[in-house]
C-alpha cells in the first residue's frame, strides 16, 4: 500500500486533479459542450472564409493623379507628355511628334505608379521623407519652388508632422509636395490594412469579446449551480475539501476545456492569416506576436469571466440573470474600447482591460501603424481620399489608453485581470462557503 | 388486533360542476376534465379481513361542463402573464422583473425628452428627440443601447426557463394532463412572452407618440400624416418580437434548465451581430446580415419606415425572406419538439 | 469476505488532528430555524461507536440534521462538533466521515469504479491507491462484477450501493447513511443491512435514518426519534419502551377460550383493560408489563388454558413512535 500524502501541497495536487479531471469528463458528456465549442468553431470559420476571399480578390487600381488618362486623345497618357515636356492637354502637342518619335507608353505604366517609400518614426516633430519614383516631380521641368510646395526647403519631398495640442492627443499632418508619393498600389495598401484590421477585429470582437464571453456564460456559469441543484454537490462537499478549494477547482477544470479551444482557434487564425495575408516570404512570422497576445488576452478574459459567472451561480439559483445584462454590460464597453480607448468606463470592466493587451501588443509588433494608417487616409493627395481598408483598420486599432507605453500597458492589464479573477474567486468562494446547501 | 370494529359506511363523493367561475379560481376550474371518465360509474366491493380494509369504491362521473377552450387558454395566458404584477401566479423572479421596469423606464427616455421639450418650448431639443422618421425607427431597432441592452436581454431572460424549465422539473404534466392541447400550452407561453416585451416595445413607441401630440399640440393633418409611420414601426416592432420570441423559444425547447435558452438566444442576436459588423466594416461584404436577426429586423424596418438604409449591398426583401426563413426553422423545431415532448422530469 | 480495514492507513492532513476523546458526534442545544419555522430545536446528542437509527416521520427533521452534520447547513444555536471540530467551519472532519446523501441523482456517465475513484481522490489518495481503495470497498459492498458499467444502466439496489461504497472509501470511523433503504427491493435491502451491521460490528460509528421502522429494528436497537424538530427518544428501542410506563402496554394473547382466561386474568392488579379484538384473540392492558409477564404464566398454567401465542403488539418501533407522537393514545 502507498503511503498517504503527508504535505498539505500533495493532499491538495491529488485533489485539484481529481475535480478538474472530473470537470473535463463531465464537459464531455455534455451535448452542450459540443454545440457550443462547435458554433463558436462554425462562426469564426466563416469569418476566416471571407477573409480568405478577400485576400484571395484583387482590389482595383485606382489612378489617384489621374496621369494614366489621355485627355487629348493623342495616344498618349498624361504622365508621359508632362515626362517628356508636351502639353497634355493639346492634341497637336505630343512625344510622337519628337525625332525619332517616342512610342507611347502603355496606360497602366502610370497606374500606381508612385507609392509610399517613408522612413519615418511616429515621434512628435517634423520630419522630411519620400521618394518620388516616377520623377514626376524631380525630373519635371518645375521651377524650384515648384519643386517644394510645402515650402520645407527639400524639393520633391513629403512632410510628416506630429504635435500635440492642447488637449494633450498628438494630431499629425502631411504636406507632401505635388507629384510625390501621388499614387499608390491600392491592391497592396488595402491587402495589408485589411489584412493588419482582420487581426485586430478577429481577435478583438471574435476571440476576445465573443469567445471571452460566452463560453464562460455557457459554460462556467453552471459549474457549481448546476450540482447544487441536482444534489450532487453532496458528494464532493462530504470530503475533507474546503469550498473554495471545490470551487477553484471546477474553475480550472473548465478552463481545461477551454484554453486548450482557445489556443487551438488562435493557431488556426495564425496559420490562414499568416499563409493568406500579404507577405514577402511564405509565412507573415511578425504577426504572430499579434496573435500570441490576442490567445493571451482571450484566455485571460475567458479565466476572469469564468470566476465571475461561477460566482454568481453560486450567488443565487438564476445566476444568469445577473450574468446576461452584465454580459450586455461588457459588450457595449468593447465597442466603446474601439471609439474611445481612454475613456474612464472601461476601467470597470473586464473587456477594456483585455483589449487593452491586444492593443499594446500591436504597438509592439507594427510600430508603424499609426503611420501606416496616415498613409492611408492621406491617400496620396492633401483631399483626403481614403485608401481603402484604411477606416477599418483605423476603427480597429486604438492605443493602449492611460497614456502608458505598450509594455507597461501589457504588464498592467494583465496584472489587473490577474487580480480581478483573484477577487472574483475570494468572492465566490466566500459566497459559497456562506451557502446552505439543501 | 385489528381496533377497527366495524367498516366505516362509504361516502359517496359528489362533484358538483362549478358553473362558470370567475376570478381566482378560473384556473381550476378551467382544467376540470371529462376526458377519459366518460362512463365511469364503477364500484368495488369490500372485502372484510382482520388486517386491513378495502372501503367500498364508488366514481361518479362528472357531469359539469367544461368551460370553452378559450377559457382554458386564458387562465394559462393569465398565469405567466400576472406573474409579472403580482404573487400567486407565476413566479417570474425578482430580478427579472426589477429588469422588466428598469427597460420599460428606460425606454421611456424619448417619451421624456418629447415631453421636456414640449413644456419649455425648446425646438432644439424636440427636433433631436421629438417623433420623427428616425425617431420612430431608433425607438423600436436602434441597436444601442435599446437592441444590445434592453430587448435581447428582455427576450433572453423571459424565454429562459418557459418551457425548459416545465420540462427540466416535470410540470408540464401539470398541463398535459388537463383539457389542454400542446398547440394551445405552446401557444399560451409564446403569447404571453411576446405580450410582455409587447408592454415594453408597443407600449411605451405608443406613449410616445401621444407625448408628441399632446405637448406639441398636434393636429389631425399631423397625425394624417404620420400616422402610416407610426403603423410602419407597430408593425416592424411586432416582427421584432415575434421573431425574438420565436427563437427564444425553440431554444427553451430542445433544452434543459434556465441557463441555455437565455444565453443561446442572445449569442445569436449579439453574435451574428458582431460577426455582420466584422464582415461588413472589414470586407465590405454585407452577406453575413442575412444571418443575423437583429440586422434583418433593422433592414426590413428602415425599408417599411423609409429610413436611410444602412445595409445597401441586397435588397430588403432579402432580409425579409431570410426572417421568414429564420422564423419557420424556429417555429418548426418548437412545434416537433413540443408535439414530441416526454412528460417526464428529465 | 470482509477486508481488513485497519490494514489502511488513516486519511489525515497534518493541520488537523482529532481532538482525544472527543466523541464522533456532539450536538449541543442544536436549532436550526428558516424565519419561525424550527426544523430542529434544541437537540442535544453524543454519539459514539455502534450503529444507531434515526427515526422520524417525513419532515421531521432528519435530512436537517444530517445536513448540518455535513455542515451543509448552519445551525442558528448551539453547537455541533464532530470528532470535536465544527464542520461548518472545517471540513477536516470528513477525512474520518463517510456520507450516502439521500440524492438520488448521481453521475449517470461515470462507471461505479470510475465514481469511487474519483471521490477517493477528494480524500488525499493518489490515483493508483484511489483505484485500489476503490476496487476493495465496491467488493465489500458486493458490487464486484458491475464495477466498469455505468452507473446510469444500475438499478436502484447497485445505485445505494455505489453511493455506499463511495462513503467507505476513505475507511471512515463515522458513517453516515441519509435513508440508504429507499425504493430498494427486497434483495438490495438484505445486503445494504448486511453492510451497515457488518460496520458496526467493526466498531465504526453508524448513523442511519429511515421512516419505515421494521428496517431500523432488523438493523439497530439503538434509535434516536425526531418528530418535529424536537428529539423524543433516545436509547435501546427496548428501554425506551420501558421508560413509556405511563402508557398503558397492550399484551396480545391468541387462545382458544379468550373468555375464560380473561375472567381469570381480571383478578390482577396490575390489569386495568381487557377487550377481544375477535374470536381467538385477548387483548390485555397493563401498566406494569414486567408485573404481568411474571404473573402471566402461572396464570395460564394454573387455569390450564390452551394459549396459541403471547404478543407484545407494542414493541415495535411503530407503535413507539405512535405512542410518542400521539402523546400515548392507543
Amino acid at each position: 500500500m502507498a503511503t498517504k500524502p503527508d504535505t498539505r501541497f500533495q493532499s491538495l495536487d491529488r485533489k485539484a486533479s481529481a475535480i478538474v479531471e472530473f470537470t473535463l469528463r463531465q464537459y464531455r458528456t455534455k451535448k452542450s459542450t459540443w454545440v457550443v465549442l462547435g458554433v463558436g468553431f462554425t462562426a469564426l470559420a466563416l469569418i476566416f472564409l471571407i477573409y480568405i476571399d478577400v485576400m484571395a480578390s484583387e482590389f482595383e487600381a485606382i489612378d489617384n493623379d489621374g496621369d494614366s488618362t489621355d485627355y487629348d486623345n493623342d495616344g498618349y497618357p498624361k504622365g508621359q507628355e508632362l515626362r517628356l515636356g508636351t502639353d497634355p492637354w493639346d492634341d497637336e502637342s505630343h512625344p510622337g511628334l519628337f525625332d525619332p518619335p517616342v512610342e507611347p507608353d502603355p496606360a497602366s505604366m502610370y497606374i500606381n505608379e508612385d507609392g509610399f517609400d517613408w522612413d519615418v518614426t511616429s515621434e512628435l516633430g517634423t520630419q522630411s521623407t519620400g521618394i518620388d519614383d516616377d520623377g514626376d516631380c524631380l525630373e519635371s521641368n518645375k521651377t524650384a519652388s515648384q519643386k517644394d510646395t510645402n515650402d520645407n526647403g527639400v524639393p520633391c519631398d513629403v512632410v510628416v508632422e506630429f504635435y500635440r495640442m492642447q488637449d494633450g492627443q498628438i494630431y499629425s499632418n502631411i504636406e507632401s509636395d505635388s507629384g510625390v508619393d501621388e499614387d499608390p498600389d491600392e491592391d497592396a495598401y488595402a491587402k495589408e490594412a485589411i489584412h493588419l484590421a482582420f487581426v485586430l477585429s478577429i481577435g478583438k470582437l471574435g476571440f476576445v469579446l465573443l469567445l471571452g464571453i460566452f463560453l464562460p456564460l455557457f459554460m462556467a456559469t453552471g459549474l457549481i449551480r448546476d450540482e447544487m441543484n441536482s444534489g450532487t454537490m453532496h458528494f464532493m462537499l462530504a470530503k475533507p475539501i474546503s469550498r473554495s478549494e471545490v470551487f477553484l477547482y471546477r474553475t480550472l477544470g473548465y478552463l481545461g476545456v477551454v484554453w486548450p479551444y482557445v489556443i487551438f482557434l488562435g493557431i488556426l487564425g495564425a496559420l490562414v492569416s499568416g499563409f493568406v495575408g500579404p507577405s514577402d516570404g511564405f509565412f507573415r512570422f511578425a504577426d504572430l506576436g499579434v496573435w500570441l497576445a490576442i490567445v493571451f488576452a482571450t484566455m485571460m478574459a475567458t479565466l476572469v469571466y469564468g470566476m465571475l459567472f461561477n460566482a454568481l451561480g453560486v450567488l443565487w439559483k438564476y445566476g444568469i440573470i445577473l450574468a446576461i445584462p452584465f454580459a450586455a454590460w461588457e459588450l457595449g464597453m468593447a465597442l466603446l474600447s474601439m471609439g474611445v480607448p481612454d475613456s474612464t468606463l472601461l476601467r470597470f470592466s473586464v473587456i477594456g482591460w483585455a483589449l487593452m493587451i491586444v492593443d499594446a501588443a500591436a504597438m509592439i509588433v507594427w510600430p508603424n501603424l499609426d503611420l501606416f494608417i496616415l498613409m492611408g487616409n492621406w491617400g496620396g493627395s492633401d483631399d483626403f481620399n481614403y485608401l481603402q481598408g484604411s477606416e477599418p483598420l483605423n476603427f480597429f486599432s486604438s492605443k493602449p489608453g492611460l497614456g502608458l507605453s505598450a509594455f507597461t500597458a501589457l504588464i498592467i492589464s494583465t496584472l489587473v485581470l490577474l487580480f480581478q479573477a483573484a477577487l472574483s474567486w475570494f468572492i465566490g468562494g466566500a459566497l459559497f462557503k456562506s451557502k446552505e446547501i439543501q | 388486533m385489528s381496533e377497527l370494529g366495524e367498516v366505516p359506511k362509504p361516502m359517496p363523493v359528489e362533484f358538483a360542476a362549478e358553473a362558470p367561475v370567475t376570478g381566482k379560481v378560473r384556473l381550476d376550474a378551467a382544467w376540470g376534465s371529462t376526458e377519459g371518465d366518460e362512463d365511469l360509474t364503477a364500484a368495488s366491493t369490500t372485502v372484510g379481513k382482520s388486517d386491513g380494509q378495502i372501503f367500498k369504491q364508488q366514481y361518479k362521473q362528472w357531469n359539469g361542463e367544461l368551460n370553452p377552450r378559450w377559457m382554458r387558454n386564458w387562465a394559462i395566458l393569465r398565469h405567466h402573464l400576472l406573474g409579472i404584477f403580482k404573487k400567486g401566479h407565476r413566479p417570474w423572479g425578482i430580478p427579472i422583473r426589477l429588469y422588466l421596469l428598469v427597460v420599460f423606464v428606460a425606454s421611456l427616455s424619448d417619451v421624456g425628452m418629447t415631453l421636456v421639450s414640449g413644456l419649455i418650448g425648446d425646438s432644439g431639443l424636440h427636433s433631436v428627440w421629438g417623433v420623427s422618421r428616425d425617431n420612430l425607427y431608433a425607438h423600436v431597432l436602434g441597436f444601442f443601447p435599446r437592441n444590445m441592452l434592453y430587448y435581447p436581454v428582455v427576450a433572453a431572460l423571459l424565454v429562459g426557463g418557459v418551457i425548459s424549465e416545465d420540462r427540466q422539473h416535470g410540470t408540464s404534466a401539470l398541463y398535459f394532463s388537463r383539457p389542454i392541447t400542446r398547440f394551445d400550452y405552446v401557444a399560451m407561453k409564446f403569447i404571453s412572452v411576446a405580450m410582455i416585451q409587447g408592454i415594453l416595445i408597443l407600449v411605451t413607441l405608443a406613449l410616445y407618440y401621444f407625448a408628441e401630440i399632446a405637448t406639441m399640440g398636434r393636429g389631425w393633418a399631423w397625425i394624417i400624416d404620420t400616422f402610416p409611420l407610426f403603423l410602419a414601426t407597430v408593425f416592424s416592432a411586432l416582427l421584432l418580437i415575434f421573431t425574438y420570441t420565436s427563437i427564444g423559444l425553440s431554444l427553451s425547447s430542445v433544452s434543459n434548465g434556465k441557463f441555455f435558452p437565455g444565453i443561446a438566444l442572445l449569442s445569436i442576436i449579439l453574435g451574428t451581430k458582431v460577426l455582420a459588423f466584422i464582415s461588413s466594416n472589414l470586407f465590405d461584404r454585407e452577406i453575413l446580415y442575412l444571418l443575423s436577426p437583429y440586422d434583418c429586423l433593422a433592414h426590413v424596418g428602415q425599408a417599411i419606415i423609409g429610413t436611410q438604409p444602412t445595409y445597401d449591398q441586397y435588397s430588403w426583401t432579402w432580409s425579409l425572406a431570410s426572417l421568414v426563413a429564420m422564423n419557420g426553422i424556429a417555429l418548426y423545431v418548437l412545434s416537433t419538439r413540443v408535439s414530441s415532448m416526454e412528460v417526464t422530469r428529465e | 469476505m470482509i477486508p481488513d480495514f485497519d490494514q489502511q492507513g488513516k486519511a489525515e492532513t497534518k493541520e488537523w488532528a482529532p481532538e482525544a476523546n472527543a466523541p464522533a458526534i456532539l450536538l449541543e442545544n442544536v436549532s436550526k430555524s428558516y424565519g419561525r419555522i424550527f426544523a430542529l430545536s434544541n437537540i442535544t446528542l453524543a454519539l459514539n461507536g455502534g450503529v444507531t437509527g434515526v427515526l422520524g416521520m417525513n419532515g421531521a427533521g432528519k435530512s436537517t440534521l444530517f445536513n448540518i452534520l455535513m455542515g451543509k447547513l448552519k445551525v442558528s444555536q448551539g453547537t455541533v462538533k464532530l470528532f470535536g471540530t465544527d464542520p461548518w467551519k472545517n471540513p477536516a472532519p470528513y477525512a474520518r466521515i463517510g456520507f450516502v446523501p439521500e440524492h438520488e441523482k448521481m453521475y449517470d456517465w461515470m462507471t461505479g469504479h470510475e465514481f469511487v475513484s474519483t471521490f477517493a481522490r477528494l480524500n488525499g489518495l493518489t490515483r493508483d491507491e484511489a483505484k485500489i481503495e476503490a476496487d476493495r470497498v465496491l467488493e465489500f459492498v458486493g458490487l464486484t462484477d458491475v464495477v466498469h458499467k455505468k452507473i446510469g444502466q444500475y438499478s436502484k439496489g447497485m445505485r445505494q450501493r455505489v453511493k455506499i461504497a463511495h462513503a467507505l472509501v476513505n475507511d471512515p470511523e463515522l458513517i453516515i447513511l441519509d435513508e440508504p433503504l429507499q425504493g430498494c427491493d427486497p434483495l438490495a435491502r438484505t445486503t445494504i443491512m448486511n453492510v451497515i451491521r457488518e460496520l458496526g460490528r467493526m466498531g465504526r460509528t453508524v448513523l442511519v435514518s429511515s421512516h419505515i421502522l421494521q428496517e431500523i429494528e432488523r438493523i439497530t436497537e439503538q434509535i434516536v426519534i425526531l418528530h418535529q424538530g424536537r428529539l423524543l427518544a433516545l436509547g435501546n428501542l427496548h428501554s425506551i419502551r420501558e421508560r413509556l410506563d405511563k402508557i398503558p402496554h397492550r399484551i396480545s394473547i391468541q387462545t382458544d377460550s379468550p373468555k375464560q382466561l380473561a375472567k381469570d386474568l381480571i383478578d390482577i392488579d396490575e390489569v386495568f383493560g381487557i377487550s377481544f379484538p375477535d374470536g381467538q384473540n385477548l387483548s390485555i392492558q397493563t401498566h406494569n408489563l414486567g408485573a404481568i409477564h411474571s404473573k402471566l404464566p402461572g396464570i395460564i398454567v394454573e387455569n390450564n388454558h390452551k394459549v396459541n401465542a403471547i404478543d407484545n403488539p407494542d414493541d415495535d418501533l411503530a407503535s413507539i413512535l405512535g405512542y410518542l407522537t400521539s402523546g400515548g393514545r392507543v
